[in-house]
């Protein structure tokens, strides 16, 4: 892995560890969410992570995003190490993270403002990405007025916004019904390709995972390592055939499951909690 | 705000205006009559004068201008009072909520100050600082600090930490920026229900500071008349004061919706 690669990376994860202290207080000890996970990604490619729940998905996107210090190694983006969140590195969030209080505009509006935009062009350009998820309609909404496929698209519009390099996405469509869910994959596929957008998107869904990815990046269980990354050559653009008949597809779904299966069963059987690290 | 919240677009919850109105109109007429009624019967406009006595009062005391001038004095030192309380509130509350070591050292006098009654504090007032302006501005902030202080603090300790994470991966920096912009613009419900609570404490602290402190203002205008016993001039001062509670209990909720239209 750490030969150089044939194009540079556009993001390096280098050696990453990240140690929780247990809750409750005291010493207690620690949980190893992370443990020495070394990752290239290239410019342009769609990663999905995968991994059992608590293996560390969330911390490694936070890590990227240095949204968290790493406590072991580094995260370089175009060959630079971080440390500062930044709107190049644009996050969505689970649930959402739209400001309750703001208009669907003014949530679109807010990266752009705080890059110190002209309000007049900030407007214009909100009100671009708003069309683009098709929201135009609502931009004087507030958030609680939208359903939950329309208020991740106003965080897909306003992650866009700043026309950022990478995309941070954490489990963004789990809240979404399994309907929406479809069409918001589409139109995420479509508003990706071409557009040169490295992706980073954690899933827990194994479908998800190999639909939308060029690799999938499988987490060990906790302390999360790189169990496997599997390449997905399935032909682009994916919307219009269905992807899901494809024996490639099946392939890819059925190896990533055999792994994760195993990891699954013995956290069943085990119950949460640190597991000794490289057993495999 | 939930994902399964519906598409609906929010109703406006306004009541039919003109049925409140006139439901108010006729309780207060009824509570009219039985005022009427009730002083004639006691037959003592000591204890209790009728209404029309009371009207006489308020007409001769705005006619010689006693109440106007008094109403400006009392308006005054309200709206300094509510001020230091809204700055000195914002400041420790934001010490309390966000520092574990001012939280510890410093709420329980807050807590204190809440349950000992405003007058008890005159005297210490009145050593301190005087019976000057500068006094009477203490006890209305003394008055209507906790209420400012306790939602603010609780307002920026529980603000949605999710939402702080957010701001701060679009580049928002700073912790100042982060508590002006997220923190506080989420707690604002919280800061309303506070300010509420601490306008109607302040116009408590206000007639105390005014009959206790020196004379001057309503307050004044009521310790003088009660204890001349010109029972219906005392009324006629107690009226606006209720007025002035009403008014500005009404002004903080006006300022809440023009807020709070995202909650639902
Ligand atoms: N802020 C935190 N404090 C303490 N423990 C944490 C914190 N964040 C995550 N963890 C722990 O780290 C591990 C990985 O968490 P996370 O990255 O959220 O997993 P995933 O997203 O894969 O479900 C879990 O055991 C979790 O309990
Ligand atoms: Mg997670």
């Amino acid at each position: 892995m750490r030969d150089p690669e044939p194009a540079a990376p556009k993001i390096r994860v280098d050696g990453v560890a990240k140690f929780f202290e247990k809750g409750g207080g005291g010493d207690a000890g620690q949980v190893r969410a992370l443990d020495g996970v070394d990752l290239d990604i290239a410019p342009g490619e769609f990663l999905t992570v995968i991994g059992p729940s608590g293996c560390g998905k969330t911390t490694l996107l936070r890590i990227i995003a240095s949204l968290t210090d790493p406590d072991a190694g580094r995260v370089l983006v175009d060959g630079k190490a971080v440390d500062s969140p930044s709107p190049e590195r644009a996050m969505v969030f689970q649930s959402f993270g739209l400001f309750p209080w703001k208009t669907v505009l003014d949530n679109v509006r807010f990266p752009l403002r705080v890059r110190k935009a002209p309000l007049s062009e900030a407007t214009e350009t909100a009100m671009e990405f708003l069309g683009k998820v098709g929201l135009a309609d609502f931009a004087h909404s507030h958030p609680h007025q939208l359903s939950g496929g329309m208020q991740q698209r106003v965080g897909l519009a306003r992650a866009l916004a700043t026309d950022p390099d990478i995309l941070l996405m954490d489990e963004p469509f789990g809240a979404i019904d399994a309907q929406t869910r479809e069409l918001m994959q589409e139109e995420l596929m479509r508003l990706w390709q071409g557009s040169g957008k490295t992706v980073v998107f954690v899933t827990h869904d194994l479908d998800e995972a190999v639909l939308l990815a060029d690799r999938v990046l499988l987490l060990s269980r906790s302390p999360g390592t790189v169990r496997a990354l599997i390449p997905v050559d399935l032909p682009r653009p994916r919307w219009d055939y269905d992807v899901r008949a494809l024996p490639g597809f099946t392939d890819i779904r059925a190896r990533l499951w055999s792994m994760l299966r195993d990891d699954l069963v013995f956290a069943e059987s085990h119950g949460p909690g640190p597991a000794t690290a490289g057993a495999r | 705000m939930s994902a399964a919240a519906a598409a609906a677009p929010a109703v406006p919850r306004e009541r039919p205006r003109l049925r409140a109105a006139l439901q108010h109109a006729a309780f207060a007429l009824a509570l009219l009559a039985a005022w009427e009624i009730g002083s004639r019967l006691l037959g003592s406009a000591l204890l209790l004068p009728p209404p029309g006595a009371v009207l006489a009062a308020m007409a001769e005391l705005t006619a010689s201008g006693e109440l106007v001038v008094a109403l400006g004095q009392s308006l005054l030192l309200l709206v300094l009072g509510l001020a230091a309380a809204l700055v000195v509130g914002f400041v420790f509350g934001v010490l309390i909520g966000r520092s574990r070591i001012a939280y510890w050292t410093l709420s329980p006098y807050f807590s204190a100050l809440f349950v000992i009654p405003t007058v008890a504090l005159v005297p210490l007032v009145l050593v301190w600082f005087g019976f000057g302006m500068g006094g009477r501005v203490i006890i209305v902030l003394l008055a209507g600090l906790v209420p400012v202080l306790l939602s603010v603090a609780a307002g920026v300790r529980d603000a949605p930490g999710e939402l702080v994470e957010v701001a701060r991966s679009f580049g928002l920096r700073g912790e100042l920026r982060l508590l002006i912009q997220v923190r506080l613009r989420a707690a604002v419900p919280l800061l309303m229900s506070g300010m509420r609570l601490a306008v109607g404490r302040a116009v408590v602290g206000m007639a105390v500071a005014e009959s206790y402190l020196r004379l001057g203002g309503i307050g004044g205008l009521i310790r003088n008349y009660g204890s001349s016993f010109q029972t219906e001039y005392v009324f006629a001062a107690i009226l606006p004061l209720t007025l002035l509670g009403i008014g500005l209990s009404a002004l903080v909720g006006l300022v809440e919706r023009r807020f709070q239209r995202w909650q639902t």
